[in-house]
């Protein structure tokens, strides 16, 4: 039996009390220089798990198919050939029974289209501006993507290293996993809590923080590896990972029949079925048609099976043919995003994904509070903190009735997140009668308020369907947890960890 | 069905470890092993259900939201007090700074970080074995890693002038040894 001093670190810890202090010290450095972009990358990628359904609520007029009728995908694909931007490469997205939907991407680097086509091949246009708003805030900041794309791969690598230092620093973090006290002291509450999500949760944020890292720096990394081995060559690097183009030959052809060639990766799949089209070239003679297929036991489909114009197979790929890089590189992106395993992994990490914004702006405050402890109290930054913390779900919720209001005006987006951005800062900022405590109740309403509008929006603009319905009551949920008081009923008064 | 194993695979391991972990008295070892026994069965038996990756993934984070439903659950409600818990958690080290320091710890956290931890994922990408795509991406992944230890380093660390040749030198050494060799 060993009974353990409160400030001694646990047999085995590797740090010793003043390293501690100063990894402390560093933690609050980095947590303190990066809280505003990690919050803001963390929110919006806790709502763009749910980006599918987000798209699903704000056009529920769009086709909802299990499969195509016969002859539907060619015309389908015919359309979207005719209607899309010259020479694009179209991505088809294959309809199934737990995701009854398809949809058809023509891209090109200046321009893309999409359409939801229904169960004949008659396209809707998609026009889902609050999904994509969400999705490109998260990726890219809405900056150039190689800018948007660093600075958020930069706040992944400041996010893990804030991880790994919150670890060193908390010598007790593993006795303590458990002890949550409420209603104590504000900093202890808060640095409870912190500590407590921060723990919990710490092995899927440390692979949200990775997999983010390495997403955003990726064109980074290639850039720089290109230049050390290729003369700054990139196509070199990324021709290791995809298939080198056919020989070119412009002259015109049309497509083959598409639901053979399903047919035939369906049969060489074995138990693969096919997810995914991707045509290349179309409508010429060195026109490529790739067959993705999925298997339920794997992440992201492996298997491929490439055609050519006539309809021939020229390469057939599965699992046991790819390389571990290969593989790891398509899951990268679902394994980050929790777009695998249907709506209870999409629940799990939306969870996860707000207890990382917790933390996030939990670790503000405690260093705001214990200024404050200290006679030192910066009331500026804990107003600028609340304008951050609840502005910016303020900020998103006014994204989102302008995109149920105007959708064909997506552009206008952007200029309302910034406005509402530069306005809760200011506000926050100038309200110098502003209390941290309550003021941050009056700002949740605010937010429950806007919640509630959106959910009003939606119902005067939209027809209600299924998967409006759960997002309306998710909405409301929201809200009310938003209005309601933080719960301080005690519970286990004298616990034996307090 | 898989994420709901791994709910309540984690709620039975959060709760042998919270009882373990709530007596301060004594180790309780027992009840540990046994707590992490649950959560390491809970992560094998999804992978094993639905697939190595995809299922340790949703084990991770069904395990996650378990744990902390048990920790919501046994949270004491006390009154407020003085700071006497606060001032028993270890205290960042705080004091005068200079501005060069600052600036210095920013570059060394900052550009020569990424420098360092880019050697150190080129030089894996290109010297270690296997196939080169295998070796871009684990190096891949080991650059944000890298650069995360560098940040945590060189912001705790006091001795700044270790931390720049450490980082120098591993960025030099890195992308020499990296372009000698090339992608082969």
């Amino acid at each position: 039996m060993k009974t353990i001093g409160k400030q001694d670190a646990p047999r085995g810890w590797p740090l010793s009390p003043a390293t501690v202090r100063a990894v402390l010290s560093g933690h609050g450095i980095l947590g303190l220089a990066f809280a505003a972009i990690i919050y803001l990358v963390c929110l919006t990628g806790t709502l763009a798990v749910f980006a599918h359904d987000i798209a699903r609520w704000e056009q529920p007029d769009a086709p909802s198919i299990t499969a195509f009728a016969p002859g539907a995908l060619d015309r389908a694909v015919r359309s979207a050939q005719e209607s899309g931007p010259a020479h694009a490469t179209l991505y088809v997205s294959l309809p199934s029974l737990e995701e009854p939907e398809a949809s058809i991407i023509a891209y090109t680097p200046a321009l893309h289209r999409e359409w939801a086509p229904d169960r004949n091949g008659t396209l809707t246009e998609r026009r889902t501006p609050i999904a994509d708003f969400l999705v490109d805030l998260h990726v890219a900041l809405h900056l150039p993507r190689a800018w948007g794309g660093f600075i958020v791969g930069l706040t992944g690598v400041a996010l893990l290293s804030s991880l790994m230092s919150g670890i060193l620093a908390h010598p007790r973090i593993f006795k303590d996993a458990f002890h949550l006290r409420r209603g104590g002291t504000r900093r202890v509450q808060e640095a409870d809590l912190h500590n407590r999500l921060g723990i919990w949760a710490l092995p899927f944020h440390v692979a949200i923080a990775l997999t983010g890292a390495l997403l955003g720096l990726s064109t980074l990394i290639v850039g720089v590896l290109a230049m050390l081995l290729y003369r700054g060559d990139t196509a070199k690097v990324y021709g290791l990972f995809t298939e080198a183009p056919p020989a070119i030959n412009a002259v015109a052809a049309p497509l083959p029949p598409l639901e053979p060639m399903l047919a035939e990766a369906r049969r060489r799949g074995g138990s693969a079925t096919p997810h995914q089209l991707i045509i290349e070239r179309a409508g010429r003679t060195d026109a490529r048609l790739t067959v993705s297929s999925e298997r339920d036991r794997l992440l992201v489909p492996q298997d491929t099976t490439i055609f050519d114009v006539k309809g021939n197979v020229v390469k057939d790929r599965h699992p046991a043919d790819l390389v571990l890089g290969t593989r790891m590189l398509g899951g990268i992106g679902q394994l980050h995003f929790g777009w695998f395993g249907g709506l209870p992994v999409r629940l799990l990490y939306g969870l996860l994904g707000l207890a990382l914004c917790i933390v996030t702006s939990r670790g503000v405050t405690i260093w705001l509070a214990r200024r404050r402890d200290r006679g030192r109290a910066v009331p500026l930054w804990e107003r600028l903190w609340a304008g951050i913390a609840w502005g910016q779900p303020l900020a998103l919720a006014l994204v989102g009735v302008t995109g149920l209001a105007a959708p064909a005006h997506d552009g206008l987006l952007i200029w309302i997140w910034m406005a509402a951005t530069a306005g809760s800062l200011t506000i926050a900022g100038a309200a110098k009668g502003f209390d941290a405590s309550n003021g941050a109740v009056r700002v949740r309403r605010l937010v429950a308020a806007s919640t509630l509008a959106l959910a009003l929006v939606y119902v005067i603009t939209r027809p209600i369907g299924l998967s409006g319905i759960a997002m309306e009551l998710a909405l409301l949920i929201g809200a009310g947890l938003l209005f309601r008081h933080p719960a301080t009923k005690p519970r286990r008064e004298g616990h034996a960890a307090a | 069905m898989a994420a709901l194993v791994a709910v309540i695979g984690g709620s039975a391991g959060a709760t042998l470890l919270r009882r373990a972990w709530a007596d301060r008295l004594r180790e309780r070892v027992g009840l540990i092993v046994s707590g992490w026994a649950v959560l390491a069965g809970t992560v094998l038996l999804d992978a094993a259900w639905v697939g190595r990756v995809k299922g340790s993934a949703l084990a991770v984070a069904g395990i996650g939201v378990a744990a902390l439903i048990v920790m919501f659950q046994g949270r004491t409600v006390r009154a407020a007090r003085a700071g006497r818990s606060a001032s028993l958690a270890p205290e960042p080290l705080e004091g005068p700074s200079k501005a060069w320091r600052g600036w210095l710890k920013a570059l060394l956290a900052g550009p020569l970080g990424m420098t360092a931890a880019m050697g150190i994922a080129f030089c894996y990408a290109t010297w270690a074995p296997g196939d080169p795509r295998t070796r871009i991406i684990i190096g891949g992944l080991l650059m944000p890693i890298a650069w995360a230890l560098a940040m945590t380093w060189t912001l705790a660390d006091q001795r700044l002038l270790r931390s720049l040749a450490v980082l120098l030198g591993t960025t030099v050494a890195g992308f020499t040894l990296a372009a000698m060799r090339g992608l082969v």
